[in-house]
C-alpha cells in the first residue's frame, strides 16, 4: 500500500498495488542503486514485481507471506528455481 | 470437458453479461461515464478469458470484437448510441448463447454467422479476426522445471493486462499447491528511462502439484493466455507434496453444491421435530413417582437444546439465502427479447439486487417473474406511435424491485404502460363467463383488477405469439402462494401497472393444527384456522344440498373434513368443528377430534403428488409419522 524511500533503501509495505508501480519506477530511476525492503509487504502486483524485474534492485528483507517469500521472491531475485522445503 | 468447470463458466458467464449489461445501459444515457465503461470492458475482457477453457470460438471472437470496441472508446475514440446498442445487440447475443450451452450443453448452430454478422456490426469488420485464435502449438516446459511433478504452466499476459484490471501475479498466487515459479520478460526492456510501468511485459512459468482440472479452473479467467503440459516425475522421490503450505488462502467464498445445502437443510428440520419429542419426554417423567427432579432437569435441557436447534436452524437458513441479482440479471434481455419480437422497445431497472432470499424461493421465482414481465411488455407497454401520442419516450421502462420487509422480501415489477383498465377486465370476465354482469359490476376497480389471476381469464386473453402459451396469472398466483407468499396487481389507468409480489425470506416454521378424521389424524395450517368449536345437532340447520351451523347468530356452511379427504364421516352427534376462514369466508370443517398444535416446517409435495389440490405438503410427527397438512382453501369445492 505504501512506497516510502529513506537514505539507499525504499520500503515496500502492505499489499502494493498497480499504482505502486509508477512511483517505484520512479524511485529506482532516480536514485539507481537503492535496495528495497519487503520485510513487511504483504503482497506485490504483477507491475509492481515487474518493475523490481526490470529495474533489479538489491532486495533485503524476508516477508511473511508463503507464496512471496518461498516463490515469488526467489523468482524475480533470479535465483535458480528450488523445490520447495520439504516438510 | 470438465463439467464442474462448465457449471462454473455459466453461473460466471450470467453475472459477468449481467454487468456489461448494466454498464452499458448506463453508458447509452451517460456515454462519458467512466467508471460504467471500464466495468464494461472488465466484464467483457473476463468474460472472453473464460471462453478459451471450451469449444466456443464463436463467443470468443465475438466478445473479442467488442473487447476491441470498448479499449478504443477508452483510449479516447468518440463513441455513439450506436456503438452502445451494438455492444448491447453482442453482450445479448451472448447471454442467448449461455442460454442454449445451458440446455444443449454447446452453441447453437448458426453461432458462427452469428458472430460474423456481430462482429461486422460492432465496425469489426476490418478483418481482424485471426488474432483471436491463441496459438495451439503445444508448449514444451523449461529445463529448469526437469525433476518436478505436475502441471507446468506458462502464462503469457496481454500487454494492456494491468489496464484491464488483471494482476497476473495474483492470477498465479491463486493456482493450488505451486511448486515452482519464473517470472521472465516477455520482450527485452528497452532502454530503462523509458521504462513504461504499466505495459505488461511478463512471461509466468510455474509448475503445480494439484491434478489438471484444478489448474484450469484457477486460471479459467485467462485460459486464453494460458499453455499447459504435464510433467513426468523424474524419479520415486521427485514428486514433492510438501507445497501445501505455500497455496495463499485467497478465498473468502465458498461456492457449494445446492443439494448439499438443503440436505443440511433438512437434517436440520427432522432435528427440530426430533427435539419436540423431548417435552413430552420431561413431561412424562414429571409424572413418574419421584420423577418430578428428574422432569425438571430434562426440561432445562430440552430448553436449551431449543435455543441451539432454533439458532442452528437460522444459521443454516441463512446459508440458503442468495441475492437477487443473478436472477434479475436475466431478465434485460430477455425483455429486449420479447420488445424486439412485438415491434416494441422496452428497457428494464433492476433495484435492490442485493436483497438475499432463499435459494428456493430465487429458483421459483424466474418463471412466475417472466410471465409478469412478459405480461408488462405485451399488454403494458404500448406500440411506439401511442407511446408518443401520450406523450411518453418510446422506448417502455419496466422496473424490477426488491426490498426486504421484516422477514418477508417485496419484489415489484412496475412498467410505464397503460396500465389495467377495470371496465375492460369486468367486461372480458364477462364475456369469459368467469363473471355474470351484475357480479362484475359491484367488483371495486382493485378486486376487478385481481380478475387476472382469476384462472381461466389471462389463458385466452393473451392470444399474441408471445404471451399466448396457454399459461396465465393464475399460474403465477399459484406459485407465489406455493412459495407462502402472495401476489397482487395494482394499476392505474394510462400510468401504468404494478405487480407486487409479497414472498418469505427463508421457508418458516408454520403453525399447525392436528385434527383426526376417523383413523387417520391430518395436519391444517393455523393460518386459516378462526377457533374450534363444539356444534350440537340443534345448532346445524340443513341448507339446501349441504348443512350450515350458527355461529353467534351467523349461518356458516358446515363440512365434514372426512368427506373431503375420502375418510369416513364423522359420527351424529354433537361434532367438533374447526372454523377456517376459506377465500375471506368462514366454514366449518367437522373433525373427530383436535389432537394438538405444533410447529412444523412444511415440505411442498413432490412428485406425483406435487398437483395434488388442498395438500399444502407434509410434516414429519415427533413419532415418526407423515402428516399431511391441509389447506382448506382450495380443498372446498
Amino acid at each position: 500500500m505504501s512506497v516510502t524511500q529513506e537514505g539507499p533503501v525504499i520500503r515496500l509495505e502492505g499489499l502494493c498495488r498497480v499504482e505502486d508501480a509508477e512511483v517505484l519506477a520512479a524511485l529506482l530511476q532516480r536514485l539507481p542503486g537503492s535496495a528495497v525492503d519487503l520485510t513487511r509487504c504483504e503482497g506485490l502486483h504483477a507491475a509492481v514485481a515487474q518493475a523490481i524485474l526490470a529495474l533489479a534492485p538489491p532486495l533485503t528483507g524476508v516477508p511473511a507471506d508463503p507464496f512471496l517469500r518461498e516463490l515469488l521472491l526467489p523468482a524475480l531475485a533470479g535465483e535458480r528455481q528450488r523445490l520447495p522445503p520439504r516438510i | 470437458m470438465n463439467d464442474e468447470l462448465m457449471a462454473q463458466f455459466l453461473v460466471e458467464g450470467r453475472e459477468l453479461v449481467a454487468a456489461a449489461a448494466r454498464d452499458l445501459a448506463v453508458l447509452a444515457r451517460a456515454p462519458s461515464d467512466e467508471a460504467a465503461l471500464d466495468g464494461c470492458f472488465r466484464a467483457v475482457h473476463t468474460l472472453k478469458g473464460s471462453t478459451g477453457l471450451f469449444d466456443l470460438a464463436p463467443m470468443g471472437l465475438l466478445l473479442h470484437a467488442a473487447e476491441d470496441v470498448l479499449a478504443a472508446i477508452r483510449a479516447g475514440r468518440p463513441a455513439g448510441p450506436a456503438d452502445f446498442a451494438a455492444l448491447l445487440a453482442a453482450v445479448d447475443e451472448v447471454d442467448r448463447w449461455l442460454d442454449a450451452i445451458e440446455g444443449d450443453g454447446a452453441l447453437p448452430a448458426g453461432a458462427a454467422e452469428a458472430a460474423r454478422i456481430a462482429v461486422a456490426r460492432l465496425g469489426g469488420a476490418e478483418g481482424v479476426p485471426a488474432q483471436a485464435a491463441p496459438e495451439p502449438q503445444a508448449w514444451r516446459a523449461p529445463p529448469e522445471f526437469a525433476g518436478l511433478a505436475g502441471i507446468a504452466i506458462r502464462y503469457v499476459p496481454r500487454a494492456d493486462a494491468y489496464f484491464s484490471g488483471d494482476d497476473p501475479v495474483a492470477i498465479i498466487a491463486a493456482v493450488p499447491a505451486l511448486t515452482a515459479l519464473r517470472i521472465l520478460p516477455r520482450e527485452g526492456w528497452g532502454p530503462l528511462e523509458s521504462y513504461d510501468p504499466f505495459a505488461c511485459n511478463l512471461v509466468i512459468e510455474a509448475v503445480s502439484a494439484a491434478g489438471r482440472p484444478a489448474v484450469q479452473a484457477a486460471l479459467r479467467l485467462v485460459a486464453d493466455q494460458v499453455q499447459l503440459a504435464e510433467l513426468l516425475p523424474a524419479g520415486p522421490g521427485a514428486a514433492a507434496t510438501g507445497a501445501a503450505a505455500t497455496g495463499p488462502a485467497a478465498r473468502r467464498t465458498l461456492r457449494v453444491d445446492a443439494a448439499r445445502v438443503d440436505r443440511l437443510a433438512g437434517l436440520v428440520d427432522d432435528l427440530v421435530v426430533a427435539k419436540s419429542a423431548l417435552a413430552e419426554l420431561a413431561a412424562e417423567a414429571e409424572r413418574l413417582a419421584g420423577g418430578h427432579g428428574l422432569g425438571q432437569s430434562l426440561r432445562a435441557r430440552q430448553a436449551q437444546l431449543d435455543r441451539l436447534v432454533s439458532d442452528l436452524h437460522a444459521t443454516v437458513g441463512q446459508v440458503r439465502l442468495v441475492p437477487l441479482a443473478p436472477l434479475f440479471g436475466r431478465f434485460p434481455r430477455l425483455a429486449r427479447d420479447i420488445a424486439r419480437a412485438l415491434g416494441k422497445s422496452v428497457s428494464v431497472e433492476t433495484e435492490g439486487g442485493e436483497v438475499e432470499v432463499d435459494k428456493a424461493v430465487v429458483d421459483a421465482l424466474f418463471d412466475p417473474l417472466l410471465h409478469v414481465l412478459r405480461n408488462a411488455v405485451d399488454h403494458g407497454v404500448e406500440a411506439p406511435p401511442e407511446r408518443r401520442k401520450a406523450g411518453k419516450a418510446e422506448t417502455g421502462t419496466i422496473r424490477l424491485a426488491a426490498r426486504p420487509d421484516g422477514d418477508r422480501v417485496v419484489i415489484e415489477v412496475t412498467d410505464d404502460g397503460a396500465g389495467i383498465d377495470p371496465a375492460r377486465i369486468r367486461d372480458l370476465a364477462v364475456e369469459r363467463g368467469l363473471l355474470r354482469r351484475d357480479a362484475a359490476d359491484a367488483l371495486g376497480d382493485a378486486a376487478a383488477a385481481d380478475l387476472v389471476f382469476t384462472p381461466g381469464f389471462s389463458t385466452a386473453a393473451a392470444v399474441s405469439e408471445v404471451s399466448g402459451r396457454g399459461v396465465g396469472m393464475d399460474v403465477v398466483r399459484a406459485a407465489a402462494l406455493a412459495l407462502g407468499g402472495r401476489v397482487e396487481v395494482a394499476g392505474t389507468s394510462g400510468r401504468g401497472t404494478m405487480v407486487r409480489f409479497v414472498l418469505p425470506v427463508a421457508t418458516l416454521l408454520t403453525k399447525v393444527m392436528i385434527v383426526a378424521c376417523g383413523p387417520d389424524r391430518y395436519g391444517l395450517a393455523l393460518e386459516g384456522v378462526v377457533e374450534t368449536a363444539r356444534v350440537t345437532p340443534d345448532r346445524i340447520r340443513e341448507v339446501r344440498a349441504g348443512r350450515a351451523f350458527l355461529l353467534r347468530d351467523r349461518p356458516v356452511p358446515l363440512v365434514a373434513l372426512g368427506a373431503l379427504v375420502g375418510a369416513p364421516e364423522p359420527a351424529p352427534g354433537a361434532q367438533r368443528v374447526v372454523v377456517a376462514r376459506a377465500g375471506g369466508e368462514l366454514v366449518g370443517l367437522a373433525v373427530d377430534a383436535v389432537l394438538d398444535r405444533m410447529d412444523a416446517v412444511v415440505r411442498p409435495m413432490t412428485g406425483l403428488l406435487a398437483g395434488a389440490p388442498g395438500v399444502m405438503g407434509t410434516t414429519l410427527l415427533a413419532d415418526g409419522a407423515v402428516l399431511m397438512i391441509l389447506d382448506p382453501t382450495e380443498l372446498l369445492p
